[in-house]
């Protein structure tokens, strides 16, 4: 039958598309839709009284908008298509909650993140060089919807040694070269394993010689021997030293020492300084555009650097940069964009969402609208099958579900910098992370209950809070590597 | 099309190194046979440092199979600049790949190691606009082109002001042309570039030469922003041509007015610079009632428009 062809044809892309792990790293929109069932809400009947407030709701929202058709309007008008049903409706058919919005689907997505560390057929080989990134994408979803892993330690260790380089860092499998994107992964993953044994499995010695490989002069850092050099790069090597405890000196065989370097910080200030663009937001690299997940690695970097409050008004333009956060936040869709005219999706929940906490402990509290994320998160990005995604019509993958989940996370917890900087842990370079403190339930304008309240996530380390001080702890008390 | 190695007399001397899993991992892949075998012949030719004719064929395959495998592409540029392959061939055999995987973050640092080593950027600018003519925002093309500008110095050079210019006409909600564009005219300028050991007059020449180029710039906007008021591509750029050249908000008072005086106005973002307007002039009152209507025809962004009043008290 030529429609079933079509259909599978559709369904073929849509795999290689999902599968493709560069899509997962490259973090972007991406307007391909296809037919699968999430799209047939035909019959909706007859609009019951929270849909009546929600259709409300939706034409408030609703923005200013210009006549002019482009590219970029034709998409952002079928994207609405796509979202509104389910902004104003309950096209997947999930229970609501007391504010009419669908209730957290904890249980299929537990179910799903869990099937996401099993078993993959052939079609996954594109994901063969991303593995750590699963791991970590899964495990750090469960953990936010309070799922406990404990089980999963000895088989973190052991996935995560295989992929061990000798000559330091980790790679995305068994005998791949070391990369940062998979070292971050790696390390974040078996710090939530958390026992001595996870810990000891890293090797810390060559790993700090691997992170000094990739230093280069003008501050920045590569992601692999012969790798692009941008934002990730730094934001991965901070986060691999501060978790660890790793000396802030760079290594003696660094090759940036030839020119004139010493430590990892480097000239990395003023490098992150010109990530900054002109619209406000972080960019890849110096003169790139903004990008939501480059800001936040960029935040990140500033937030392990030293007190927030401290490092980001020093070297960020700080009104430019929430203006453009600000901006980011679609409307009605009430999800994130990553770029400015770019379309929303379930990932920014995080990479714009999770900006948040950062900024708030530098300037000011109630910057941004939770409940318009948490809305946009519960109502458009929740798969009835489990999972979450970019936007209705595409399917849910671990990356878009873990970092929805993250994102909602941020909207639903307050957190606190210390800004004396006290307590037992985080003394020493990199210490900065270690002195945040969940600060209680947000209580302002919200649209979730009680049940649908998800776990307490570390702003800079998207982990729990436990599992990053106990690692920290642990590396504290241990004397050389 | 399948390709083995175990019987292929060109690889007898080579021992496969099979993946070695400790129990059963996470996330584990049932690999196929072909991609589990080349990929053992790789760990072998990797542990022994080879670099080969035959390795370049056999990364070719793997890039087949998983374009998204980087330590691939790493070991290729490694095997090539052994084997001092002309950059030109590897560009002719990377081309098609790069058109068949536009969301690849590998092949763009692939293609710039090539070009820097080839030292001249001859056909990129074509084959990057025939990338975008795919895909008008793709991160990693734009950021490569901003890498070829800065690598071979091609500031505020005509072609790439023009190219900005033809894809901004396409949609003119373009964000990344219009990154691209401040990035050409702006971004290659670094104090006292120009200046030492020249005449005076020419000092002079050049300054005149700057304000005729922001000039031109803030009508471009403007132009653009007349087609789509409401997108904020322009009006940023607007906005950062003023900074760039220290003029005040002002300077687009009357032209911002034009979009505001209906109600709901024709572009937020003319009441927002309106804001900024009043704020500069130290128009107390106006600028809150300015925020409250921000507010209203804006309410997603309410915490942000009722957080801009405390600027207001400061200033």
């Amino acid at each position: 039958m030529a429609a079933k062809s079509d259909d599978e044809v559709a369904r073929t892309r849509l795999e290689e598309l999902r599968l493709d792990s560069n899509r997962i790293q490259e973090l972007s929109d991406e307007e391909l839709y296809t037919s699968d069932s999430n799209a047939d809400y035909e019959d909706l009947g007859p609009a019951i009284p929270s849909e009546a407030d929600n259709i409300v709701y939706v034409n408030r929202m609703m923005p200013i908008f210009d006549d002019l058709q482009t590219e970029t309007s034709r998409a952002q008008q079928q994207t609405l298509d796509k979202i509104l049903p389910y902004l104003e409706g309950n096209p997947s058919n999930f229970p609501l909650n007391s504010f009419g919005i669908p209730k957290l689907q904890r249980e299929k997505h537990v179910k799903f993140l869990i099937q996401g560390l099993g078993d993959k057929p052939a079609a996954y080989t594109t994901l063969d060089a991303a593995r750590p990134w699963q791991v970590y994408w899964c495990l750090a979803g469960l953990t936010v919807l309070g799922h406990d892993i404990s089980d999963y330690q000895q088989k973190i260790i052991d996935t995560l040694t295989d992929v061990q380089h000798p000559e330091g860092g980790y790679g995305g499998g068994f005998g791949h070269l070391p990369h940062l994107a998979p070292t971050y992964a790696a390390i974040l993953s078996l710090a939530m394993a958390g026992s001595s044994a996870a810990y000891e499995s890293i090797n810390r010695r060559t790993l700090w010689h691997y992170l000094g490989r990739m230093k280069q002069a003008d501050g920045g850092f590569t992601m692999a021997v012969g790798g692009e050099e941008d934002i990730r790069g730094a934001f991965c090597v901070l986060v691999a030293l501060s978790l660890l405890n790793l000396p802030l000196d760079l290594p003696p065989d660094a090759p940036a020492r030839a020119q004139g370097m010493t430590t990892f910080l480097d000239k990395l200030d003023e490098w992150i300084s010109r990530c900054q663009t002109y619209e406000g937001g972080i960019s890849a690299s110096p003169g790139c555009e903004a990008h939501g997940a480059y800001t936040f690695c960029g935040l990140g970097c500033l937030a392990i650097m030293g007190p927030p409050r401290e490092t980001m008004n020093k070297y960020l333009d700080m009104p430019a940069l929430i203006r453009w956060l600000s901006y980011r936040q679609g409307a009605p869709e009430g999800g994130y964009a990553g770029r400015t005219n770019k379309l929303v999706d379930g990932c920014y929940s995080h990479w714009i969402g999770g900006c948040w906490p950062l900024v708030e402990a530098a300037v000011d509290k109630n910057l941004w609208n939770r409940s318009a994320l948490g809305r946009y998160i519960l109502s458009a990005a929740q798969d009835e099958k489990g999972g979450l995604r970019d936007k209705p019509g595409m399917r849910p993958d671990a990356y878009h579900t873990c970092y929805n989940l993250a994102g909602l996370s941020a909207a639903q917890h307050n957190y606190k910098f210390d800004e004396k900087m006290t307590g037992d842990v985080g003394k020493g370079s990199f210490g900065a992370p270690f002195h945040w403190k969940g600060d209680g339930l947000f209580e302002g304008d919200k649209v979730w209950d009680e049940e649908d309240v998800v776990e307490e996530v570390h702003p800079v380390f998207v982990i729990p809070f436990e599992a990053a001080m106990a690692c920290r702890e642990y590396f504290e008390a241990k004397d050389g590597f | 099309m399948t390709k083995f190695y175990h019987d292929d007399p060109a690889w007898a001397d080579i021992e496969p190194i099979p993946q070695d899993d400790t129990g059963h991992p996470l996330v584990a892949i049932a690999y196929t046979a072909e991609y589990s075998e080349a990929m053992g012949y790789l760990r072998a030719v990797m542990a022994r440092n080879e670099h080969s004719e035959r390795v370049l064929a056999l990364t070719e395959h793997v890039i087949g199979i998983n374009p998204a495998h980087y330590t691939v592409w790493l070991y290729r540029a490694r095997t090539l600049e052994h084997l001092s392959i002309p950059p030109s061939d590897e560009l002719r055999w990377l081309n098609p790949i790069a058109l068949s995987h536009l969301k690849n973050y590998q092949i763009w640092n692939h293609r710039q190691a090539i070009v820097d080593r080839r030292d001249s950027c001859e056909g990129e600018a074509d084959f990057i606009a025939q990338m975008l003519d795919q895909d008008a925002k793709n991160y990693h093309v734009w950021s490569y082109r901003q890498w070829m500008v800065e690598r071979f110095g091609l500031w505020r050079d005509v072609g790439e002001v023009a190219f900005a210019e033809e894809m901004i006409g396409r949609d003119v909600r373009n964000n990344s042309a219009w990154n691209h564009r401040f990035f050409v005219l702006f971004g290659g300028r670094k104090k006292g570039q120009a200046g030492e050991g020249e005449e005076e007059g020419k000092e002079e020449e050049e300054k005149e030469k700057e304000k005729e180029l922001v000039q031109r710039e803030i009508e471009y906007a403007k132009q653009a922003i007349r087609q789509a008021p409401q997108s904020q591509s322009a009006w940023d750029y607007l906005r950062a041509v003023l900074r760039h050249a220290h003029l005040p908000i002002s300077t687009i008072a009357g032209f911002a007015n034009e979009y505001n005086d209906v109600s709901p106005p024709r572009s937020l973002h003319a009441l927002e610079a309106q804001l900024e307007i009043y704020a500069e002039q130290n128009k107390v009152d106006e600028a809150r009632s300015t925020l409250e209507a921000l507010a209203e025809f804006d309410p997603v962004r309410k915490p942000y428009w009722t957080y801009r009043q405390k600027e207001l008290v400061v200033a």
